[in-house]
């Protein structure tokens, strides 16, 4: 299948076309009457030929010639006598301005106009900045090479004297050329072609200007379509422009709305509804949340209910039937069972361990840290027969543990709900218990 | 029998008269074939429909992801990149396999190079093209995506972070995709001009006059081919440097956090090893086929095939290399975390991906060891398809088992892709696709001029007998 | 194609007295700078710890070139490699200077083997501490000084048993010229690389990382490579040269060969460069202590001057001047950035490996115990150079002379190489 479709494409094949040494087709027939000589063009078979024509070229003087050929021929440099060309220079001028412009950039951006505070870390971090730097340099380099190379080229330029011959289109298939000036100061018709003949030449033909002198530069309106195209292309980013750089009343746009509107007052905004017309509000005075109302003393504070209480000695009797304690325990009777124990051991290995350890005795792993950086600190034996937990009473416990015992302690009543200080207190209770039983500790509630 | 006399049974004597120029010109129309057939090759038009279906999937999942959200994907808090970054890095690494055979392989003067360059840059612009869709759409709002370059703007010109390796991602994908494409396009000006000529002299002035435009007015002066090799060079020296930053740049992204699995220095030149060995394996995925069907066996040789299927040995090895290393280190440093991960990645709850990668990118490629199995292309092709998958899954490996099982139990996950995410990745294999199958339609595919440069018939100095 | 020459017929290609010259200049460098070394050794008043880290350091670099040049060897053989041919021989003769290098190696290795607690942290009793020591207890199976040795041992095993086999084979192909046999050295290239690959990751983790027992880097071994492989080709132009000053192969080795040993200087000092600055970065900006700590000791205080030292001399001079073509083509040229390279990447060594050398004390539970490495307060981290330190080297650097000098005998070329002739053509671009 591949086949049939590659014999669907002739193309012309040198193979057919009669070829002599003596052929100098004339390129200028094809195009009417000749104009200015341009030089004179010859056709050699093998790059050996080539390199080896324009070695002779070069000794004899010339200096308006080159070759032509469909890849670059290897050794033809020194023989047409090229010289190297600047452009490692160029690259390495972009390179060099492209990586300190890197540097400039991220230096001005982040360590001057706007130094940004990223947990305290130095504002201008070279190592940090590096591969940006670095990408710059690279990216200019490439510019320089690239735009460089065809700037030095003096391409593109579409059109060429040479591309008149017709033999000229073999140069980017199988063809290897000569082309030799007619501007050269040794430039002589004969002469020449002799020295190309002699050099093995299989063709030689004039190449002419085209005679109409408007031909030699572009059409005006080429160059009137590439400044209007980028006059129309610049349109765009000068709107742009012109709008990052003026201020506006108007909203922005929102390209895809997803929640930016949404149906809610924000803060310090304006609002019809109230008569003061502020989407602010402020507390009412004696306002308390549902199941807040924490009317319960000897629950919630641990202190008995008449005006300047006591602490209380035992435990609550009930917990209070509101939407602030688990729905399981509300309103029911305040039970020490196994289970109230263990969700205060629970309870208590979380938040108390720490500085008064497993215990109770007050050496947690924060004292012991403490200790062996070489202080001396450790918190309160909650199991000491003779320290002050043991002897006070519950509420006051209850107490220490929703408020704190400053200055070493902090209060837990807003990380353990008041049902859960109740259960590490029965479970302290036990833990003193447990530390300290004698014979004779049979005492009631306690 | 010393190396002129093979050239001399093989090719007969390249200093006759014209046999030389015959070889440049069997050279010209074996490649060009390809874009003058007037009617496409009925192969190619099945897998472009096929590629276009694919776009066509993908277009409709993206405009999903941008109108509605990135809550199409099945990124979670705790597996925040899975499916895009892992897809971004894998087409990536893809890309950079062209740059290695059209740069490394130049300045390492590889002469097998010139067959298969051009189709490797080529599928490098198209890769990055592919890759470049991911870090757009997973901002969330890709139009605001010009904040992230440094414009002066109204809010007290506020500037981007430099410091931020997404950042420094940004500026090295772009410098990558301009320098391919910059690359890419300088060694076609030659080849255009070859399409230029050929359409002249038919009379095909629209064709002929479209290349010429683009080949710049080529003539093949000697002087211009001079300073052309210098600046062909010169990039050549500049993409390699590039191409090694890069994919270092890209696994920064990860390296430079401090999540156990993604915090270890050895990433840059693993994913640079683990690209090279997954672009190679995409090269010959897209070459065997092609060039079964478009009869490019004695330009795209089975010595270039054996080639490549070494380069895959070797970086496959190295990423092997790179397993073995992490593994005890994870150990050595004695750090809890570490070590957990890399438990959690081979038994935990992501124990199918690590299987699938270590047998795709460690065992598949022992395979390449076997003479037999080098020159048995249809074999190569499938097992190229596991190194793609095998590599895929490592990208995914390291995201998202790293993230689903981190520093925070409370946070830990599992991942689920959704249909979305596997339409967009569909999606981007469609467009790679169609772009290249565009590509091999209407462009010189082979470098041409290059291929006659290292061809033998490129030395014929046309004394019989000499060489 | 290209073009093939053959061996000039006027070249002298045999190493006649090279060999035993080398190898006497070697004894005596060792043997004078050794006994000056042991002597200040003993000065120093640190029962031998100075000695033995400027040992380290010393046979480090010793160990780098040889290991540099075998995988030249492996790599030309692997891709089939055309330039490096002329040059071969002369590699393989120094790749097969390794198991001197590792008896060399024994001036450190037993030591620590029978007992020395100086050198290495994990090798102190308070290394067993798990209370001071948490990070290190769990290795000190894979890091105690028997299992140590043994992997030393297994170590230069590996490396002589590969240079051996590609040497004694190439020296097989000048007699019989038989083809066949590099496509068996072809074949053989791949595994022998992977091996030696897993080799020098961890011949670098067991005698360089380890003397910073409680940090670590996964690039580490990538960076030894790398920064060993600078040294190597350095050292290869020198050799190469002075056996042309000596009168053989000087129609062999061109200005184009050496232009290759040059790219190769070039191409290692930008790799080493991107490894060793990827390592620095990502540690700096993980910011993790366990990783920081290692670089708080080298850009901090004395050891700063040292760093940039390192950046500058070893990387962005060097850089800047081998781009260009003609500092590689002039010889003088690149003989000035072959020791400039071979004493950057020594000091590149010192940098890495001294930091180690204060070790600190602290009061634990009431007793002294010895903290180890990087644990001082900066500003008593001193660079300190000594002359201890340059004398250990230059005998090191006489065993390596000896090492090479015994390998060169016979022919310095691969005379019936197939691809000789291709290398001896070998023309830039």
């Amino acid at each position: 299948m591949a086949t049939e479709d590659q014999k669907e494409t002739p193309v012309p094949d040198a193979s057919t076309e009669p070829r002599s040494p003596e052929d100098t087709g004339d390129a200028s027939g094809k195009h009417g009457t000749a104009g200015e000589l341009y030089g004179y063009l010859a056709e050699y078979d093998t790059p050996g030929e080539l390199t080896e024509a324009a070695r002779k070229i070069k000794d004899a003087g010339f200096t308006e010639f080159d070759c032509y050929s469909p890849f670059p021929v290897h050794g033809i440099d020194p023989a047409m006598g090229i010289k190297r060309t600047i452009l490692p220079l160029i690259v390495f001028g972009g390179g060099f301005a492209g990586a300190v412009g890197g540097m400039l950039l991220q230096w001005y951006c982040n360590a001057h106009a706007w130094t940004w505070n990223i947990s305290g870390k130095p504002t201008w971090s070279i190592p940090a900045n590096i591969p940006i730097a670095y990408e710059c340099g690279i990216l200019l380099s490439v510019f320089a090479s690239f735009f460089g190379m065809w700037a030095l080229n003096k391409l593109p330029q579409v059109w060429h004297p040479l591309f008149r011959s017709d033999r000229f289109s073999r140069v980017t298939d199988d063809g290897f050329f000569l082309g030799v000036e007619a501007k050269d100061k040794r430039f002589d018709a004969e002469k020449t072609k002799a020295i190309l003949h002699d050099a093995g030449a299989i063709a030689i033909e004039p190449v002419h200007f085209d005679p109409d002198p408007s031909k030699k530069v572009m059409p005006k309106w080429i160059m009137a379509l590439i400044v209007a195209s980028t006059a129309f292309a610049l349109i765009p980013f000068a709107i742009a422009a012109k709008a990052r750089n003026s201020h506006s009343s108007e909203p922005h746009y929102h390209i895809f709305p997803d929640m930016d509107f949404q149906p809610k007052f924000k803060a310090d905004t304006a609002n019809d509804n109230f008569a003061d017309g502020r989407s602010n509000r402020s507390e009412l005075v004696g306002a308390v949340a549902r199941g807040w109302l924490e009317e319960d003393t000897s629950f919630y504070d641990g202190l008995t209910a008449e005006a300047g209480g006591q602490w209380i000695d035992g435990f609550p009797a009930l917990y209070p039937d509101v939407p602030n304690i688990v729905p399981a325990l509300r309103g029911t009777a305040f039970a020490i069972d196994k289970k109230l124990l263990a969700r205060g051991q629970n309870r208590f290995n979380i938040y108390c361990t720490p500085c008064h350890g497993y215990d109770g005795r007050g050496m947690g792993m924060v004292p012991t840290r403490v200790q062996q950086s070489g202080g001396s600190w450790q918190a309160r034996n909650l199991v000491d027969r003779a320290g002050t937990v043991v002897q006070q009473p519950n509420g006051q416990l209850f107490n220490t543990i929703t408020n704190g015992f400053p200055p070493g302690m902090m209060g837990y009543g807003a990380q353990i709900p008041a049902a859960d200080r109740w259960a590490i207190v029965a479970y302290v209770r036990a833990l003193e218990r447990s530390q300290i039983a004698s014979a004779d500790d049979q005492k009631g509630s306690r | 029998m010393s190396t002129a006399e093979a050239t001399a049974a093989e090719h007969g004597d390249i200093n006759e008269p014209g046999k030389a120029r015959e070889t440049f010109r069997a050279i010209t129309r074996d490649v060009a074939w390809i874009a003058e057939s007037p009617k496409p090759h009925k192969a190619w038009l099945v897998a472009l429909g096929i590629s276009m279906t694919m776009l066509g999937i993908g277009t409709y999942c993206i405009y999903k992801v941008i109108f509605t959200g990135i809550g199409v994907w099945g990124n979670s808090n705790t597996v925040c990149w899975a499916w895009d970054i892992t897809n971004f890095v894998w087409w990536i690494g893809i890309g950079h396999a062209g740059t290695l055979i059209s740069a490394v392989l130049y300045l390492t003067r590889q002469q097998w190079r010139v067959s298969i360059n051009r189709s490797a840059e080529a599928m490098t612009i198209f890769a990055v093209m592919a890759a470049g869709l991911f870090p757009l759409l997973h901002t969330g709002r890709p139009w605001f995506a010009w904040w992230m370059f440094p414009l002066p703007n109204d809010m007290g010109s506020l500037w981007p972070q430099f410091r931020s390796p997404l950042m420094w991602d940004v500026f090295a994908v772009s410098t990558y995709a301009t320098t391919s494409i910059l690359f890419w396009f300088l060694g076609m000006v030659p080849d255009l001009a070859t399409f230029r000529d050929r359409n002249a002299v038919k009379g095909n002035n629209i064709k002929a006059a479209i290349y010429g435009l683009f080949s710049l007015g080529w003539r093949g002066s000697a002087r211009q081919w001079h300073r052309y090799e210098r600046a062909y060079l010169i990039l050549a020296g500049l993409a390699t440097p590039l191409v090694f930053s890069v994919h270092s740049v890209v696994s920064f992204d990860f390296a430079t956090s401090q999540l156990p699995g993604w915090h270890t220095t050895i990433f840059p030149p693993y994913f640079v090893a683990g690209a090279i060995f997954s672009g190679f394996a995409m090269v010959l995925t897209l070459l065997i086929p092609l060039r079964f069907l478009f009869n490019l066996q004695h330009i795209i040789k089975q010595a270039h095939i054996h080639a490549m299927c070494k380069i895959m040995l070797a970086t496959g090895m190295m990423v092997g290399l790179a397993y073995g290393t992490e593994f005890f280190i994870a150990w050595y440093s004695g750090n809890p975390f570490e070590s957990f991960t890399f438990i959690s990645r081979a038994f935990g709850p992501f124990w199918w991906a690590y299987f699938a990668m270590v047998s795709c990118n460690v065992l598949i490629p022992q395979f390449f060891w076997s003479n037999w199995v080098k020159n048995n292309n249809i074999l190569i092709w499938v097992l190229c398809i596991f190194v793609n998958i095998g590599m895929w899954f490592e990208r995914f490996v390291i995201i998202a088992t790293s993230l689903a099982r981190s520093f925070l139990p409370s946070a830990w996950s599992y991942y689920h892709p959704t249909r979305y995410d596997v339409g967009v990745f569909v999606g981007t294999i469609g467009l790679f696709l169609t772009l290249f199958l565009l590509f091999f339609r209407f462009a010189p595919v082979v470098a041409m001029s290059e291929v006659k440069g290292a061809s033998d018939e490129a030395h014929a100095t046309g004394k019989k007998g000499s060489h | 194609m290209s073009l093939t020459k053959t061996l000039h017929p006027d070249e002298k290609f045999k190493a006649g007295k090279l060999g035993s010259n080398m190898v006497k200049a070697g004894v005596g460098l060792f043997v004078v700078m050794m006994v000056i070394s042991l002597i200040l050794g003993s000065m120093h008043g640190d029962s031998m710890k100075r000695f033995l880290y400027a040992y380290v350091i010393g046979w480090s670099w010793i160990a780098t070139i040889p290991i540099g040049m075998l995988w030249l060897v492996l790599l030309h053989h692997l891709c089939r490699g055309r330039w490096t041919t002329v040059v071969r021989r002369i590699c393989e003769v120094m790749a097969a200077a390794i198991p001197m290098v590792f008896v060399a190696g024994l001036g450190f290795a037993l030591p620590v083997v029978f007992g020395n607690k100086t050198l290495y942290y994990w090798t102190a009793d308070v290394a067993h501490n798990a209370l001071l020591n948490p990070t290190i207890v769990h290795k000190l199976s894979w890091l105690s000084p028997s299992f140590w040795f043994v992997r030393y041992l297994a170590y230069g095993a590996i490396y002589t048993a590969i240079s051996f086999y590609f040497w004694k084979k190439s020296k097989e192909q000048d007699e019989s010229g038989d083809p066949k046999i590099s496509d068996t050295l072809r074949r053989a290239s791949g595994p022998a690389m992977i091996l030696y690959a897993f080799t020098t990751v961890f011949l670098s983790f067991d005698v360089l990382m380890s003397l910073s027992p409680k940090w670590y880097s996964t690039i580490y071994g990538v960076t030894f490579w790398g920064s060993g492989n600078i040294g190597a080709f350095a050292a290869l132009a020198l050799i190469v040269l002075w056996i042309q000053r000596n009168g053989r192969l000087v129609h062999s080795v061109t200005e184009e060969h050496y232009h290759d040993i040059g790219k190769w200087m070039f191409t290692f000092t930008f790799f080493w460069a991107y490894t060793a600055f990827s390592q620095f970065m990502l540690q700096w900006y993980g910011n993790l202590p366990e990783e920081t700590v290692w670089y708080k000791y080298r850009l901090f205080g004395d050891w700063q001057w040292v760093s940039i030292a390192v950046l500058v001399g070893y990387w962005a001079f060097p850089f800047l001047f081998l781009m260009s073509r003609w500092t590689k083509r002039i010889v003088p040229a690149l003989v000035f950035f072959a020791v400039w390279q071979l004493v950057f990447h020594w000091l590149d060594l010192y940098w890495t490996a001294m930091p180690n050398y204060d070790w600190t004390t602290v009061s634990h539970g009431g007793q002294t115990l010895v903290e180890g490495p990087l644990a001082n307060q900066i500003a008593l981290h001193h660079v300190g150079f000594t002359p201890l330190d340059v004398t250990v080297w230059l005998a090191l650097v006489g065993f390596l002379l000896v090492g090479i000098g015994r390998g060169l005998t016979g022919n310095l070329i691969p005379v019936k190489d197939p691809t000789l002739g291709l290398s001896l053509a070998h023309e830039q671009l």
